[in-house]
């Protein structure tokens, strides 16, 4: 059986005045229905670009996805629809939740409107249906008092309010496939493993693929089933998350662990990965962590890896795969 | 023990809300009755999430903003009492580095002139001595002194908070609020920045009140931690004991939400209801009680307020059921599977 989605070699440069930007450069991967993968890098690394690929929200120019991309969803290639087929599957196969709801929102209609809108932009349904829909929705996303709440403003709800609102619009229209792009890192804490917790039940209630794309292994260790690491517009390391954490393999995966500050781990200083992400205009020759590597050798400052196999469904793109007594103690 | 640098006394910041046209103006307790010391030398951290009063905490620390009431004393002295001349001099003596230093830095000009300027002021130093001066406080931080010449926009968001920091190094201060300096960088970054932070410490013998929204951020740098919450301090307490026998409900759903990359410890996440309400209308009785999972919660959580009251060593908390131990969901993860195998 075919999974859900499937992306394959995608590639998104940018270009304006300078030399081109390669900002997602031969990325794939599959979205099994139901399951959650988790798509994390820091700033710069391409998981945004990937996920607004996918919805072809890419403004050409700056932006292109190189033709021999291909991105399949339920048969048919998503870069080949005409706009009409694509407006059927946006929002409505296949929908996203971004980081700030309150950029997201419009401020001067209530939010029972908004999903309302949504609701009506896809399905040919009464205004009625669509309120009343609006009220379901806004349950399901467990904000309390759907049928007082539906008349608020955005302004009137907490940032936390506004997220589930998003993720109530997000899902007006049932999608198979819900991308969520930090959805969570404008929060607070609490409220973070509320919205998190609630991400999870949905998916689960729902059946829908997810992915979630973030800067913080944390937020995956729950709700992932797959992690995907990204760096330099790639992936660096893709496994079931267990794996990924009992396991890393890349240097980077493993030094982003142990960068990230632990209440457990009272050490005074932390590790760090040297020097800054290189910019997506100069990335750099032979495996693009190379220059941040402690492990590095000759071989890695001349050729890039592949995603190599280093157990079952546990793949690295790093050369320590095929020469692991080269791995520093 | 050497005298305290700072402290605070039943420290309160009302604003104003409300009003426009007919609204009724009210007024809201953002600070309601803090305390605390930090010794010289001493980082204190101080968390909590927004609305809890942190940042208003820290801005009255500096004079930023001015207290409704109670006292702020620095080195002995009554920093409300002073002006002019004299508050300058104590405003050398105390700087901020603030979260986002891209909104702290004018953006036409460069970062050299940006560090360079308080000196001037200051009248520290000028000419060419003042030129060697920033030149030695940007490798103090880690950046090359090319970099002197570079816009803000020129340079990564790491690299902003490293001038960020010299500009407030540059008047020799004693003490730094760090008011979320890590918050908008990556992990990588963070970890960075956090061990300058340390460095810095130890070379210059600063005293720090680090302000944050989580406990693992603070975990690497403060000796102390106080929590607060809708205003109040919750829990202040030596980071050790915090982090391993929480006595505030609050404190210890904090901690388990900060587990940080561990697959087997989110999964025990204690997941609060609700949210904060808002300041306007502070719950009756304790102020956490809507949301506490506690067992023990009964009616005086209902209705009366919990007093900070000492529990032993340097711990104390605010919860009529403190002098219970809590579970400790931090003492379990410590032993699991979940960091780099390579540890």
């Amino acid at each position: 059986m075919s999974p859900l989605l499937r992306v394959q070699q995608l590639s998104t440069t940018f270009t304006t005045s300078g030399p081109p930007a390669r900002a997602v450069d031969g990325v794939s991967f599959d979205l099994e229905a139901g399951e959650t993968l988790g798509l994390v890098g820091e700033s710069g690394c391409g998981k945004t670009v990937t996920a607004l690929s996918i919805l072809r929200l890419i403004e050409t120019p700056p932006g292109e996805i190189s033709p021999d991309s291909v991105i399949e969803y339920d048969g048919a290639d998503i870069l080949k629809l005409s706009p009409p087929e694509l407006r059927r599957i946006r929002g409505a196969e296949i929908a996203m939740v971004f980081q700030e709801p309150t950029t997201s929102l419009n401020p001067v209609l209530t939010v029972g409107t908004q999903i309302a809108e949504t609701v009506r932009a896809h399905r040919p349904v009464s205004r009625d249906e669509a309120r009343h829909r609006a009220v379901e929705l806004l349950d399901l996303v467990r904000i309390p008092e759907a049928d007082r709440r539906v008349h608020q403003y955005p302004h009137e709800l907490s940032g936390g309010m506004q997220q589930r609102v998003m993720i109530a619009m997000a899902l007006s229209c049932e999608p198979k496939v819900l991308i969520a792009d930090e959805p969570t890192t404008a929060l607070d804490v609490t409220i973070q493993a509320q919205i998190l917790e609630l991400l999870a039940d949905l998916q689960r209630q729902l059946g829908m693929g997810m992915i979630l794309i973030t800067h913080d292994l944390g937020v995956v260790a729950g709700i992932a089933d797959r992690v995907a690491i990204m760096y330099g517009g790639q992936i660096l390391e893709q496994a079931p998350t267990e794996a990924l954490f009992a396991q890393p393999t890349h240097p980077y995966t493993e030094a982003l662990l142990r960068a990230a500050p632990r209440i457990d781990a009272p050490s005074e200083r932390l590790p760090v990965i040297p020097g800054t992400v290189p910019p997506a205009t100069a990335w750099p020759v032979g495996c693009r962590f190379h220059p941040r590597c402690r492990h590095q050798w000759e071989h890695c400052t001349g050729a890039m890896p592949d995603l190599l196999q280093q157990a079952p469904h546990h793949r690295v793109r790093c050369w320590l795969v095929t020469e692991p007594h080269r791995r520093k103690g | 023990m050497t005298s305290p640098l700072v402290e605070v006394e039943h420290l309160v910041k009302e604003f104003r809300a409300g009003g426009g046209l007919f609204g009724r103006r009210r007024t809201v307790r953002a600070v309601d009755g803090v305390s605390f010391v930090i010794a010289r030398g001493e980082t204190l951290g101080l968390v909590g999430e927004s609305g809890s009063g942190k940042t208003t905490v820290g801005r009255m620390l500096l004079r930023l903003l001015q207290p409704t009431g109670g006292t702020v004393r620095f080195d002995g002295a009554d920093i409300s009492a002073v002006d002019g001349a004299a508050l300058r001099a104590l405003r050398r003596r105390m700087q901020i580095v603030f979260q986002d230093p891209s909104g702290s830095l004018n953006p036409r000009m460069t970062v050299g002139a940006a560090v360079r300027e308080p000196i001037v002021v200051h009248k520290l130093a000028k000419g060419v001595d003042a030129d060697e001066r920033v030149a030695s406080l940007f490798r103090e931080v880690g950046l090359d002194p090319s970099y002197t010449s570079a816009y803000p926009h020129e340079l990564s968001g790491g690299q902003r908070q490293r001038v960020g920091i010299a500009r407030a190094l540059s008047v020799e201060p004693e003490f730094i609020v760090l008011d979320e300096p890590v918050s908008a960088l990556d992990v990588s970054v963070q970890a960075q920045v956090l061990n300058l932070l340390s460095d810095l410490r130890d070379r210059r013998g600063l005293t720090y009140l680090f302000i944050a929204h989580d406990l693992a951020v603070v975990r690497h740098l403060a000796s102390r931690v106080a929590v607060m919450y809708l205003g109040k301090l919750a829990e202040i307490a030596p980071a050790e004991t915090l982090y391993e026998r929480p006595r505030h409900p609050y404190t210890a759903s904090l901690l388990s939400a900060a587990v940080g990359p561990d697959p087997a410890a989110v999964k025990r996440r204690i997941v609060l209801e609700g949210e904060a309400p808002g300041l306007g209308r502070p719950p009756s009785g304790c102020v956490f009680h809507p949301r506490c999972p506690h067992p023990l919660k009964d009616t005086r959580c209902f209705e009366e307020s919990p007093a900070l009251h000492k529990i032993e060593g340097g711990q104390w908390a605010a919860c009529h059921w403190a002098d219970e131990p809590l579970g400790t969901p931090v003492a379990d993860a410590s032993g699991s599977a979940g960091g780099p195998a390579a540890e």
